[in-house]
């Protein structure tokens, strides 16, 4: 799978052709020209981007001639435009991206040939023999980077040589090819017309207008491309299928073998018919690179090529996402909920701002965000591109407040209008109350169309709000231009935006600026050390050197790479494309980890809730069983109890609540000490209660406080029972004591036996009721025997279990009242709700589905 | 080697600390805590060490020319400058006049081969630099700085700081963020070298100063100094270098960094326990307060439900040996309920309850104590709150048990009887006696009128019986009067034994609850405000 995914990244030019900037250890100081000419390696260099600084000579002169390859057809192309202009370098260069496109590349020179020269053969083997001849040629321009990638291209084309005739087969493969042929004569053609406006820089943009229009071409090529090539109408009948599937499965296969392969086709285009039967036997072989690429192209391909339900799922299921990341609210403020939330705004603000009009429209210029630390000169870069002043300058640190995009006039309207970065207000012109929440849009025709700079607030200056911006616009970016200086490029702020690039897979080119010649030798080969250090190492690069400041602008030599490298991106609108997809999967992959990461802080809130709601009523139940145990183990009857039940025994008025039955004796005053000892009963109750709600309270902000800081917060105030508790249990305790009478009344009918001789007085044998009830020894006692003699055995125990559940529930709703604040103090901080958590996952799920 | 001089202030603000960081366990926040104790070891330590060298650190983020700097004052090359960043990993120190700077820099630990001394080379024309070790540190804000925390501590120990900024970076948040707004206070320690002036026009380089300055000032520093360098032209470089001959020639930096550091901490501390009204709460127990908890314990020992009850069963029980026996024998023929329910054993149980033992109710010992702990806390601190609940209750386990046991022993006999009683019992039988012998007397002497003996034949005359009879009749009018008096008498006993085992028990309360309570509570509150004199000392 891997190499097959490789495969298609190798053929998709964007990618790699963006790694490969010229800033090679060695080629800083280097022509131009030769940067130039190392993109063109570079892009075919794909393969291994990780290429060493030195390549092994064979390596170069491969990679050379890989590079050379696509040009050497082209040479014709160029010949016949005429275009001697030294400008072809900058020109080539820009058109070659389109030629690396290798099916285009091949192409190129097949159709024209083919015409007229029918035998392919000959074709393939001239056009490798060509391309090393060229390698020779030119050994030095090719970047380092290139070669390693190239050479197994070469090789492979070599040994495929002889097969040629069975590759050629692949009916699909040249149908497709057969288009990409078709562009490559446009792109040669265009290429040649902006060798000629390039010449100029200021002529740049048209050359890059010209490209464009001619790589618009290319989408529709797909389907036009049959009926403009008339000589390939034929195969293209099948070819359409082939080419419906996809572009990109076509140029998987190129990786080595392939490459061959669509240049035999392209040449003997004819011919393929006639090889029908090989090239089915073929396909077998292809099938596998197709399958793995397949994935890879796909994956791709959602952005833009599937458009109507691909895209109608992938919205669908991104809004979702957004709605489960929007419903999200961390009331907690556990550690990492501050992050948690930030988390949840950027995630918003990306999937609203970026992913979303995204996916809707991909076929949106791309929005290169420029990015770095205060003072490394992204505004004047951004205007020294855009040649003019747009964004303020100066020596004040931080000098941009507020975001400022420039584009092409043509682009304008989407960027003024369109939802990208909807949230923020749009500009005409810096206000200087604008702040950060707004973006000034500027057009000016000195962009290249279909990329858009966006210059953007620092990400290490004092203001804390500027970081926050900066990293809202590149959530939002389809590239990154990371601008950092000669002095900073080691600051801790630039190489954390680094890692954070490297994660979200965005696509990343690193301008370093404020370079000193003399020391640019040092500085850059111990950059790039860093950058490879850090992975980063095939990552385009960028030297600006130390240069006076006009006006706040750069002298314009100091941005030429750049400024190619943008009319690349512009021309090349696969290239773009490609990019802008890549950066695109890139957050989605992040959402893989960001948004569970988002769902198991929520997790983490709701499982802290819920252990803090456990100490509660952990707490609690540990009072009630505090409770439970002074009424069953005789501590109640300390104290005054055990005074008043002394007196109340010793003083005879025990025996005298028993009266021998006489008439009109049964209702006595109940006696003053009878009254007494139920108060004491009562107090000793309440202060057990109170005690144990003291100790449950004091223990559930112990708890609290241990968990966390948070728990601390919550528990302010809490640490004591209500002030109601004593009230309350007073007023629970009085219609406990009332209840039992009532049930001594009613339940407790006296043995018949007894009930004849003796009368008693209720109010008393409940008090003695409730003696024996907490003194806690089993059937013995006095009180126990005098209540069993009474009431019988059975109605004791009947009562008795009776009046201790109803002891139990009063008690454990005074409790409950209680404990009811701490839940109160947790849902005022915020309910996390489990089931979000659980959509959120589900939604990253359908995600992935959707994709 | 001279011990240094501290300003009046220093030495007692900085014993107060030593007085926070005493009381602080347990209270303090830990990180608090140990800052209090860092700076007391730093300040000591400093203050030991030379007091004729100051030294001053070369702070900055990377490439803003720290190097370069030292070098310029220094005027060697001793720190090697360079492109690649970073380009210093280790401090470098230079040293004006060496005599006693050794332990200052085995303090700073700075390593052997990094330092350096102008003594030799530059003795000419460097006086005024006398007593200055310079130290060039490495940056804090560069990836490498990460996992590096050399320029953290050196920036904590030095006695002046020069941060190094420059146009590019003088509006750094790793600067700021992380240092600058820590130093409210710093000023006079404090200078801000704005280098590489070199790269800008001069009004740049005059409007860049003042945005520097509007920025320092909002961040807190009152009055930053600001000194435009550059290292590469020279300019600017002997403006620096009178700014630190002053601060050098003075003396003065380390006690000022100690006070500014003592200051900050201050602030902290203060924020983290505001002083308010803590020093007004209670540093000891007071009379009321103790009454109450005496009150309350009492309450949860019953002291006046014993004392009642103990009323009542005398008065009950006396009735018996004190008592005019025949209504009690009258009241005998009265049917009593536990014999008809067969329970008559249960009588000598119900009086064997009233053994008058006395016990704590361990749940309203607990409420006591805990109404006196919520009452001297109120205003305070919460964690100081907790301290004193704690305090309180650090053997409340063993309270109950404890007054349980104690007052057992003056615990009233309910059952006991007393001589008294016992006396009056007989006399009582005795007018019985009386009473019966009278009543037989009378009979004799109604019926059998001359068979009596003659010893008794006195009043034989019917005219005599009269008299019998009326002495029969106060025989017995004596009896019922001698069993009301004597009651009477046993209820007055009672209730001044009462009033007397009330005293006695609330005593023994009180002892118990002052070893057992008030006492820790005591050393809790003094503890609380020993901590908040300190803090309040702290301040200058």
């Amino acid at each position: 799978m891997n190499t097959a995914m490789d495969d298609g990244r190798q053929e998709s030019p964007g990618e790699q052709t963006l790694s490969f900037r010229p800033v090679g250890d060695e080629d800083l100081t280097e022509v131009q020209g030769d940067d130039a000419f190392d993109a063109f390696g570079t892009k075919k260099a794909r393969k291994k981007p990780a290429a060493s600084p030195e390549p092994s000579a064979p390596g170069e002169r491969e990679a050379a001639a890989a590079s050379t390859g696509p040009p050497a057809p082209e040479e014709p192309a160029e010949a016949v435009t005429a275009d001697d202009d030294v400008p072809e370098e900058a020109g080539d260069p820009v058109e070659r991206p389109s030629l690396f496109v290798k099916p285009a590349s091949l192409g190129g020179p097949g159709p024209r040939k083919a015409p007229p020269v029918p035998p392919s053969d000959g074709e393939p083997f001239f056009a490798a023999f060509a391309t090393e001849d060229s390698s020779d040629e030119e050994p030095e321009p090719s970047s380092p980077d290139g070669p390693p990638s190239l050479d197994e291209q070469p090789q492979d084309d070599v040994a495929t040589e002889d097969d040629e005739p069975q590759d050629a087969e692949p009916g699909d493969g040249q149908p497709q090819d057969a288009e990409p042929g078709e562009e490559r004569p446009h792109g040669a053609e265009s290429a040649s017309g902006q060798a000629r406006d390039v010449e100029s820089a200021s002529g740049r943009p048209q050359g890059a207008q010209t490209g464009d229009e001619e790589s618009q071409a290319e989408p529709t090529l797909d389907e036009p491309s049959p009926a403009d090539e008339s000589s390939q109408a034929d195969e293209t009948s099948q070819a359409d299928g082939a080419d419906g599937d996809e572009p990109e499965a076509e140029r998987q296969p190129r990786d080595g073998d392939e490459l061959r392969d669509r240049e035999e086709p392209r040449d003997g285009a004819e011919p393929q018919e006639d090889q029908a039967a090989p090239q089915e036997s073929q396909e077998p072989a292809r099938s596998e690179k197709p399958g793995g690429g397949a994935a890879t192209g796909e994956k791709a391909g959602r952005g833009e090529a599937l458009p109507a339900e691909a895209a109608k799922a992938l919205t669908a299921a991104l809004g979702t996402l957004r709605e489960s990341v929007a419903d999200l609210r961390f009331g907690l403020d556990l550690p990492g909920a501050d992050e948690a939330r930030q988390t949840q705004a950027e995630l918003l603000a990306q999937l609203e701002g970026y992913v979303l009009p995204r996916v809707r429209t991909s076929a949106a210029p791309a929005l290169i965000v420029v990015a770095g630390s205060t003072g490394a000169g992204k505004s004047t870069l951004v205007n020294t591109l855009a040649e003019k002043n747009v964004s303020r300058t100066g020596v004040r640190r931080p000098t941009t407040g507020t975001p400022v995009l420039v584009c092409h006039p043509e682009d304008r309207k989407w960027f003024a209008e369109g939802e990208l970065l909807a949230s923020l207000q749009r500009l005409d012109k810096p206000a200087p109350e604008a702040g950060a929440r707004s973006m000034v849009v500027v057009a000016t025709e000195k962009l290249p169309q279909g990329v858009a700079l966006l210059d953007t607030p620092d990400i290490d200056s004092v203001v804390e709000e500027h970081h926050e911006v900066a990293h809202r616009m590149l959530d939002a970016a389809d590239l990154w231009i990371f601008v950092t200086t000669a002095a900073r490029y080691a600051d801790a702020p630039a190489w954390n935006l680094l890692k954070l690039a490297k994660e979200r897979g965005a696509r990343l080119a690193i301008v370093l600026s404020r370079v000193q010649p003399r020391s640019a030798e040092v500085v850059l080969k111990h950059f790039v050390r860093m950058l490879t250090e850090y992975g980063l190492g095939e990552i385009d690069r960028f030297v600006i050197n130390e240069a006076k400041v006009t006006d706040g602008r750069l002298p314009d030599s100091e941005v030429t790479d750049l400024r190619l490298w943008l009319a690349e991106l512009s021309v090349d609108e696969e290239r773009r494309a490609q990019a802008v997809r890549e950066t695109l999967n890139g957050v989605l992959n992040s959402f893989r980890t960001r948004v569970p990461a988002l769902a198991r802080h929520l997790e983490g809130q709701v499982a802290f809730r819920t252990e803090l709601r456990s100490d509660v009523e952990a707490a609690f139940r540990g009072a009630l069983g505090e409770v439970d145990k002074a009424s069953k183990n005789g501590s109640l009857l300390h104290g005054e109890v055990l005074a008043r039940w002394q007196e109340f025994a010793g003083s005879g008025d025990l025996v005298r609540s028993l009266q021998v039955r006489k008439r009109g004796r049964s209702d006595k005053h109940a006696p003053e000490r009878v009254l007494a000892f139920k108060a004491a009963i009562r107090a000793g109750l309440e202060a057990v209660i109170v005690a144990a709600a003291n100790r449950a309270t004091e223990e559930v902000v112990a708890r609290w406080r241990h968990r966390s800081e948070l728990g601390a917060t919550l528990g302010e105030g809490l640490d004591r029972p209500s002030d109601n508790l004593v009230r309350h249990a007073g007023r629970a305790i009085a219609s406990w004591q009332e209840h039992l009478s009532e049930l001594v009344r009613t339940d407790g009918v006296a043995k018949r036996s007894v009930s004849k001789l003796v009368s008693f007085d209720p109010d008393s044998l409940s008090l003695i009721f409730t003696v024996a009830m907490f003194s806690g020894t089993n059937g013995e006692g006095v009180p126990h025997r005098l209540v069993n003699a009474l009431l019988g055995a059975e109605s004791l125990r009947g009562i008795g279990a009776k009046a201790l559940s109803d002891l139990r529930a009063r008690i454990g709703m005074l409790f409950d009242e209680e404990s009811m604040r701490y839940v109160q103090a947790l849902d005022t901080a915020g309910i996390p709700d489990e089931s979000v958590a659980t959509r959120l996952y589900q939604a990253t799920y359908n995600l992935e589905v959707a994709r | 080697m001279t011990t240094m001089a501290t300003r009046p202030g220093l030495a007692p603000r900085l014993s107060a600390l030593t007085k926070v960081v005493e009381h602080g366990p347990g209270r303090l926040d830990k990180k608090l805590l140990t800052e209090a104790n860092t700076l007391l070891t730093q300040a000591g330590d400093r203050l030991k060490l030379s007091s004729e060298h100051t030294v001053v650190a070369l702070a900055g983020g990377t490439g803003s020319g720290k190097s370069s700097l030292f070098n310029a004052i220094s005027g060697l090359e001793l720190s090697p400058t360079g492109v690649r960043r970073p380009t210093t990993a280790r401090t470098h120190a230079c040293v004006w006049g060496l005599e006693g700077a050794g332990p200052l820099l085995d303090w700073l630990q700075i390593q052997w081969r990094h330092r350096f001394s102008r003594a030799s080379a530059l003795d000419k024309g460097d006086s005024q630099l006398h007593g200055l070790i310079l130290l060039d540190l490495p940056d804090h804000d560069s990836i490498r700085a990460l996992t590096d925390t050399e320029a953290d501590r050196l920036i904590g120990l030095a006695d002046l700081v020069v941060w190094v900024l420059d146009p590019q970076k003088y509006a750094d948040a790793s600067t700021h963020r992380r240092y600058v707004t820590e130093l409210a206070g710093h000023d006079a320690v404090t200078v801000f070298a704005l280098n590489q002036a070199d790269r800008l026009t001069k009004e740049e380089l005059a409007e860049l100063v003042i945005d520097l300055n509007d920025l320092l000032r909002r961040e807190g520093v009152e009055h930053p100094s600001v000194v435009p360098t550059s290292a590469v032209t020279g300019r600017g470089i002997e403006s620096l270098r009178s700014v630190i001959a002053t601060a050098v020639a003075r003396r003065r930096a380390a006690i000022q960094k100690l006070e500014a550091d003592l200051h900050r901490l201050e602030q902290r501390l203060s924020k983290a326990m505001p002083l308010g009204e803590a020093l007004s709460a209670p540093s000891s127990v007071d009379e009321a307060r103790r009454m109450g908890l005496t009150d309350a314990l009492c309450d949860a020992v019953g002291v006046p439900a014993v004392g009642e009850a103990m009323e009542n069963v005398y008065a009950e029980r006396s009735s018996h040996w004190v008592g005019w026996p025949y209504p009690r024998w009258f009241s005998k023929f009265r049917s009593d309920p536990l014999r008809s329910l067969r329970l008559q054993d249960l009588g000598e149980e119900i009086r064997g309850i009233t053994t008058g033992s006395v016990s704590a109710q361990s749940a309203e010992v607990a409420n006591a104590v805990q109404a006196l702990a919520d009452g001297l806390s109120g205003g305070m601190h919460p964690v100081w709150r907790t301290g004193v609940h704690q305090a309180a209750r650090s053997r409340s386990s063993q309270l109950p048990q404890a007054l349980t046991e104690d007052l057992t022993e003056i615990a009233p006999q309910l059952d006991r009887v007393p001589g008294w009683w016992r006396a009056l019992k007989v006399w009582q039988y005795v007018l019985v006696v009386a009473f019966v012998a009278g009543l037989a007397w009378l009979a004799a002497g109604l019926l059998m009128p001359g068979q009596l003996p003659p010893s008794l034949e006195l009043l034989g005359d019917s005219a005599t019986l009269p008299w019998v009879g009326l002495m029969m009749a106060s025989v017995l009018g004596l009896g019922a009067l001698s069993g009301i008096a004597s009651r009477n008498f046993v209820e007055l006993g009672a209730s001044r034994e009462r009033e007397r085992l009330e005293r006695e028990m609330r005593r023994r309360v009180a002892a118990v609850s002052t070893t057992m309570v008030v006492e820790p509570v005591e050393r809790e509150l003094t503890r609380h405000h020993a901590f908040y004199t300190a803090l309040r000392d702290l301040s200058p």
